[in-house]
């Protein structure tokens, strides 16, 4: 957070108690929404806080939460990339072909082919924004499209199942009682956290989305900075394809319709601003978990799924109001 | 759009060249299903071109991906209607937006017939498809059956408004009425999806530890789904009953592999049916029934292509059948 209000110019005004009320509730909201949302569910629900229940938390979260981070990369350069859960699909269908039970590559290489094909896509969605100046809303739009095009013509629209056990278990096994998408997830957490907070490129990116003349001007390679987020992005959803097609045993064409728009919330919720040079990791994170918790909750009490896309629409357009309160109040 | 419309057109084209030599003049006949996307459709299509009738030359398909999107089926038909096909058969996404599309090629002279999905309207030339109340009939029994007349089940329903889920959820409550004594613990959608119904099993297993005795999942999707949630929470798929309906490939390899039971819908039959359906409304072909479909399933009578519906029946898929219906797949 340092970084990004040195180079955007809007210092955190000090002194008066309002703001620091209003900087800590801003900086701390997220947080403390978090922890009111557990409390109320494990008053509600016995079951809420086993520590089986949490691991499935984790175990549900973990692939909107490794799409969630390649988002905020994007976002915090000003962009979007729509096309996340069909590049996911598109990853998960070519790993998956490689990964048959009775025709075996090992693991290696289905892994480098599904990070590849999700690379692959994700650097064309950086090229033509980086290089060609199309609109991020209009090439990713394009490319969830393509994408999902592609895995069509490359399943010929149907499910590849039958994968081998040790592919599945990067979807369903677990190491020292944690499952192996939840360690995924964390390791991509704690790089991605590192890499924004302690990095020349991680300041880049946040000096882009809050200026990016200026940033142009002090000698900054946007251009390179732009591609890089996509690319992030792309090889994340390759990691999410890997996390999904093991999971669920199966790479399924259609896996992943809407997945774009969970991902965003969670960015959102998580107080990034969708203007871009604002937001943090650790924010992501607790939008991921709210989401992740929302639902559970959900299904733990019986609640009825309409009423589950009621309350997520709502809190995401809490988490926004929160976050225009925060920008006039800076 | 055009560009897709002028690639049909072009295949279509190239079939008329090849097939000409074998007939002077084959039948048009234009194939609008609502997606291409899941496996069934696939299915359904790939079975339409193995048809008799297709093989000889007599009969040319051209099949529409109606992309799950009512609007895309209505200008599929404008085009249909437009060049003149000799009849139709219909896979609507929606029962009551497809009325709109049918009596439009109904008042332009072109016979269609319904296949798989129901259409509300009394202008279709005949309907071939199988009943979904029935399926929800068959896949509670079959839970049921297993978990006995006091059991606990969840249900796992399709998205809610959808016609084969309105339909599939009234035949479960059929039964469920019949067995008043059977405690349902959970009911919601999971939208047909695997990786969602997954989720939501493993949330129930949480909430209702040890208290599952069946899965009445309203397709094989979330049947699969909810096979490997309890396998992932360390339970064994003996102790829970799970069935699905479809009979998708891996729905086929879970059944031998003793992880649940499935209801068959034969897209074949569904397809091949129809087909032979709309010749017989076109009076153009000499010899109907061309399909094997009539001689599998005796008890479905052809009445020389008359009748208004056609109901294929569900094959309950178990230990004694399963084999077969796999080596029919790997062809």
């Amino acid at each position: 957070m340092s970084q990004s209000s040195s180079l955007t110019s809007s210092p955190v005004p000090k002194g008066k108690p309002s703001h620091n009320l209003a900087s800590f509730m801003s900086d701390y909201g997220i947080v403390i929404a978090f922890i009111v949302l557990c409390v109320v569910l494990s008053v509600v629900s016995p079951y809420f806080l086993g520590v089986n229940n949490l691991l499935n938390v984790l175990r549900q979260v973990s692939i909107n939460g490794v799409l969630a981070i390649g988002m905020t990369f994007v976002i915090l350069t000003r962009g979007i990339d729509l096309s996340v859960g069909s590049v996911m699909a598109f990853s998960a269908m070519v790993a998956a072909s490689f990964a048959g039970a009775s025709a075996d590559y090992g693991l290696i290489l289905p892994i480098l082919l599904g990070l590849g094909a999700g690379l692959v896509l994700g650097s064309i969605n950086g090229l033509m924004v980086a290089r060609f100046a199309i609109p991020p809303f209009v090439m990713t739009l394009g490319m969830l499209s393509m994408a999902r095009g592609l895995t069509y013509i490359y399943s010929d629209g149907m499910p590849i199942s039958s994968l081998s056990s040790h592919f599945l278990w990067l979807g369903q096994g677990m190491v020292a009682g944690i499952p192996v998408p939840v360690l995924l997830f964390a390791t991509v957490f704690i790089i991605a956290w590192f890499t924004l907070r302690y990095t020349a490129f991680g300041r880049y990116v946040y000096a882009i989305g809050g200026n990016p003349t200026a940033s142009r001007l002090s000698g900054i390679n946007v251009r390179r900075i732009t591609f890089s987020v996509y690319a992030i992005s792309g090889i994340l959803c390759g990691l999410a394809g890997l996390m999904i097609a093991a999971r669920t045993s199966a790479a399924l064409p259609q896996a992943g319709v809407a997945y774009e728009l969970d991902a965003i919330a969670a960015v959102v919720i998580g107080g990034t601003s969708l203007a871009g040079g604002k937001g943090r990791i650790i924010g992501t994170l607790f939008g991921v978990l709210i989401i992740g918790v929302i639902n559970n909750g959900l299904d733990l009490l019986g609640v009825s799924s309409f009423y589950q896309q009621l309350v997520k629409g709502a809190i995401i357009v809490i988490a926004v109001m929160l976050d225009r309160s925060r920008l006039t109040n800076a | 759009m055009n560009k897709l419309l002028a690639g049909l057109a072009i295949s279509t084209l190239t079939a008329v060249t090849t097939t000409s030599s074998l007939a002077a003049d084959p039948i048009r006949i234009g194939a609008a299903t609502y997606g291409l996307q899941g496996e069934f459709m696939q299915l359904w299509s790939n079975a339409l071109k193995d048809h008799p009738a297709v093989k000889s030359g007599d009969v040319e398909i051209t099949v529409f991906d109606g992309r799950y999107d009512a609007l895309v089926q209505s200008s599929q038909f404008d085009s249909m209607i437009t060049r003149q096909y000799d009849a139709i058969l219909f896979v609507p996404i929606d029962a009551n937006a497809c009325v709109g599309p049918v009596i439009q090629a109904t008042t332009a002279g072109i016979p269609v017939v319904g296949s798989n999905t129901r259409c509300n309207t009394d202008q279709l030339a005949a309907f071939v498809g199988s009943d979904d109340v029935l399926a929800g009939q068959m896949v509670a029994e079959e839970v049921i059956d297993k978990v006995g007349d006091k059991g606990k089940v969840v249900i796992i329903e399709g998205p809610i408004g959808q016609s084969a889920q309105i339909d599939r959820a009234k035949g479960i409550d059929k039964v469920l009425a019949e067995h008043p004594d059977v405690k349902v613990l959970e009911r919601r959608t999971a939208n047909w999806s695997r990786a969602e119904s997954l989720s939501l099993m493993e949330n129930w297993l949480t909430a209702h530890r040890g208290e599952i005795d069946g899965v009445i999942a309203q397709n094989d999707e979330m049947a699969i789904g909810a096979i490997q949630a309890i396998q992932a929470s360390g339970l064994s798929v003996d102790d829970i009953s799970v069935a699905g309906v479809d009979g998708i490939t891996d729905a086929l390899k879970a059944v031998q592999k003793g992880q649940m039971a499935t209801i068959l819908q034969d897209a074949t039959a569904q397809a091949q049916g129809a087909l032979d359906v709309a010749l017989a409304k076109l009076g153009k072909a000499d010899e109907l029934p061309q399909s094997d479909t009539w001689t599998r399933y005796p008890d479905l009578a052809w009445n020389n292509g008359a009748s208004d519906t056609y109901n294929i029946p569900w094959t309950v898929v178990g230990n004694d059948n399963v084999e077969s219906l796999l080596a029919q797949r790997q062809q």
